[in-house]
């Protein structure tokens, strides 16, 4: 995506059904999708598409237990070396009243975490621009793109009478 | 296959598996204490953890009705069918609230007229914890519930057999009773809770308790439906149940496992935390007399479920999903013999040293047993209840067709996907 220059060949779907169609067109006809945009999550467009499951989740697991590691051993270090309290006739090391805030510094970790990863996997972050092929796609438009920078004219002709055998509503050309 | 066939094979092996739990009752009985303490705390302990279950049934129907949810219309009718065990659930109960009367059983403090007589915290609880509120309470709520539960399925069925029609008169109908069930059944629920199982501890309370209890009644209904659907998609019937129906469930399991913990120890917390005598005694008791019953617990319903469903396939894939059952539907039967055996033991060992028993209160060590652990008779016990559960509900579903085809939600059901 964030190649200079790529010259995109993108067909613009009113609907998410007629765009899962022709997902499945394009990839029974071993066409070569570059990317496929849609404003919202589409069900059963990501098994079409091929994509593997998306390992963010194992990071989460991965920041909840550091969360969970963190606040635990520091609670411990606190209350039983640095600077032992007695709380309420507890003993230092009363597991139970750490259990809480454990509990919230998982979360938080596990939250924080999974957000910043992902948004350097995306690319995203603030003062990040990113080129868009066409505004609509975040509001009511299905899109899937081609990369055509390097094809010839015979397979951006046959990409183009895709698009309109699957009902694209407007095919468009962008250098982004 | 829209009609389910109790197959013969079956038949007798659940009715072999009632056989066992009458036997272990017997046997239970036979070799009992004067008072009986074991087979009475055994028999209240299967039939709350059943009941509880059945009521769960009625009460998740009325919860996903109220919330407009679709995705569970396909197998609707194993949640009308568990329904039904409500009946010979409290069935079960009469001989319980027989005993009260009869003074024939000793399961709960405050209905010993000398220990009420000596005692002052049981004095000013006898408004609520006394013979005619047990028996009336029990018999109009459970009632209640056996009512709506019944409304519930007969329109449902009758939904089926009458085309719909545009105005969807029936499912408005529906829709009434199941939101008219949501308090009733929340106030209602804690109510009986408080008298059933936290009365066992007539000196102790706690707030959370009745959520803490209807939470465990919640993931074993939410785990026997796993088991059903799994069995009887095995066998060919509801092709409509997928995977996606499975991962749902499968997520209702994990979510609630959590929740349970949530309330366990917010339970536990706020009792250790505030540290006042009168409270902590539950705990000190089971932590210190039944480590293994507590402990095991935690293990059973919060560290298996949490670990082995977190991942996405762990819940699409029947085998984790069938361990995972299993193991919480013995855990939460594990949670309710540790709620309820520490304090009926108690019970009997002030009764006794009233001059109810030869020997007094001096009759721990032949407690012990089937006490701080469940024994063979308690498994031989659980497997005659569940059987029993089983087999009525699986009579139940045979008698009407599986497939709710006049449902509004049917299509959504059929397409879901997560």
């Amino acid at each position: 995506m964030n190649k200079e220059n790529t010259e995109v060949l993108f067909g613009l779907y009113d609907d998410e059904t007629d765009l899962l169609k022709a997902v499945k067109v394009a990839k029974d006809d071993h066409l070569d999708i570059m990317d496929v945009f849609t404003p919202f999550p589409v069900h059963g467009l990501d098994p079409l598409l091929g994509l593997s499951e998306s390992r963010l989740h194992i990071a989460g697991f991965i920041y909840g237990a550091i969360g969970t590691l963190t606040a635990f051993l520091f609670m411990t270090w606190v209350f039983t070396r640095d600077w032992p309290i007695i709380f309420g006739g507890k003993p230092y090391f009363s597991a139970p009243a750490f259990i809480p805030i454990t509990f919230e510094l998982t979360v938080l970790f596990a939250a924080v975490g999974m957000v910043v990863t992902f948004y350097i996997i995306c690319g995203l972050g603030p003062g990040v621009v990113n080129p868009s092929l066409d505004d609509r796609i975040t509001d009511d438009k299905f899109c899937i793109a081609f990369d055509t920078s390097n094809a010839d004219e015979s397979v951006v002709e046959k990409l183009k009478s895709f698009f309109s055998s699957t009902g694209a509503s407007e095919v468009n050309t962008k250098t982004i | 296959m829209n009609q389910f066939v109790l197959e013969a094979k079956h038949r007798t092996l659940l009715l072999t598996g009632v056989g066992i739990g009458v036997l272990c009752l017997v046997l239970t009985f036979l070799g009992d204490d004067e008072l009986h303490t074991r087979f009475w705390s055994n028999y209240l302990h299967n039939t709350v953890f059943f009941l509880g279950i059945a009521f769960m049934a009625v009460f998740v129907q009325s919860a996903f009705i109220t919330a407009w949810a679709g995705w569970y219309t396909s197998f609707k009718r194993v949640w009308e069918a568990a329904s039904t065990f409500l009946v010979p659930a409290l069935i079960l109960m009469i001989p319980i609230i027989a005993g009260l009367w009869g003074h024939f059983h000793h399961l709960y403090h405050w209905a010993d007229a000398e220990s009420v007589a000596n005692d002052p915290v049981l004095q000013g609880k006898s408004s609520f914890l006394n013979t005619s509120w047990y028996t009336f309470g029990t018999l109009i709520i459970v009632g209640t519930w056996i009512f709506f539960g019944y409304k519930l399925r007969s329109l449902s069925l009758q939904e089926d057999k009458m085309a719909q029609t545009a105005d969807f008169k029936i499912h408005k109908q529906v829709r009434i009773w199941a939101a008219a069930f949501l308090p009733i059944a929340g106030f209602s629920s804690a109510a009986v809770i408080w008298q059933w199982v936290m009365s066992v501890d007539a000196h102790w309370y706690s707030t959370l308790f009745a959520w803490y209890t209807a939470v465990s009644w919640f993931v074993s209904l939410m785990a026997l439906t796993i088991l059903c659907l799994i069995f009887m998609k095995g066998k060919g019937y509801f092709e409509s149940v997928t995977d996606e129906h499975m991962h749902d469930l499968g997520k209702y399991l994990f979510a609630f496992s959590i929740f349970w913990t949530y309330l366990w120890f917010s339970q536990f917390m706020l009792i250790w935390y505030a540290n006042v005598g009168e409270e902590t005694v539950y705990f000190q008791t089971r932590m210190e007399q039944y480590p293994v019953l507590f402990y095991g617990n935690l293990l059973l319903n919060f560290i298996t479920p949490f670990f082995v469903l977190m991942r996405n396939d762990t819940k699409r894939k029947y085998g984790t999903l069938a361990f995972v059952s299993i193991t919480v539907l013995i855990g939460h039967w594990w949670d309710f013999f540790q709620m309820i055996k520490p304090g009926v033991l108690h019970t009997a060992h002030e009764v006794m040293a009233h001059g109810h028993g030869a020997e007094g209160g001096h009759h721990a060590a032949g407690f012990l047993m089937g006490f701080t652990i469940p024994g063979l008779l308690e498994i031989g016990t659980f497997i005659g209840f569940l059987s029993g559960f089983i087999l009525y509900f699986f009579s139940q579903l045979a008698k009407e067709p599986l497939h709710p085809t006049n449902d509004p939600y049917i299509e959504e059901s059929l397409h879901h996907h997560v």
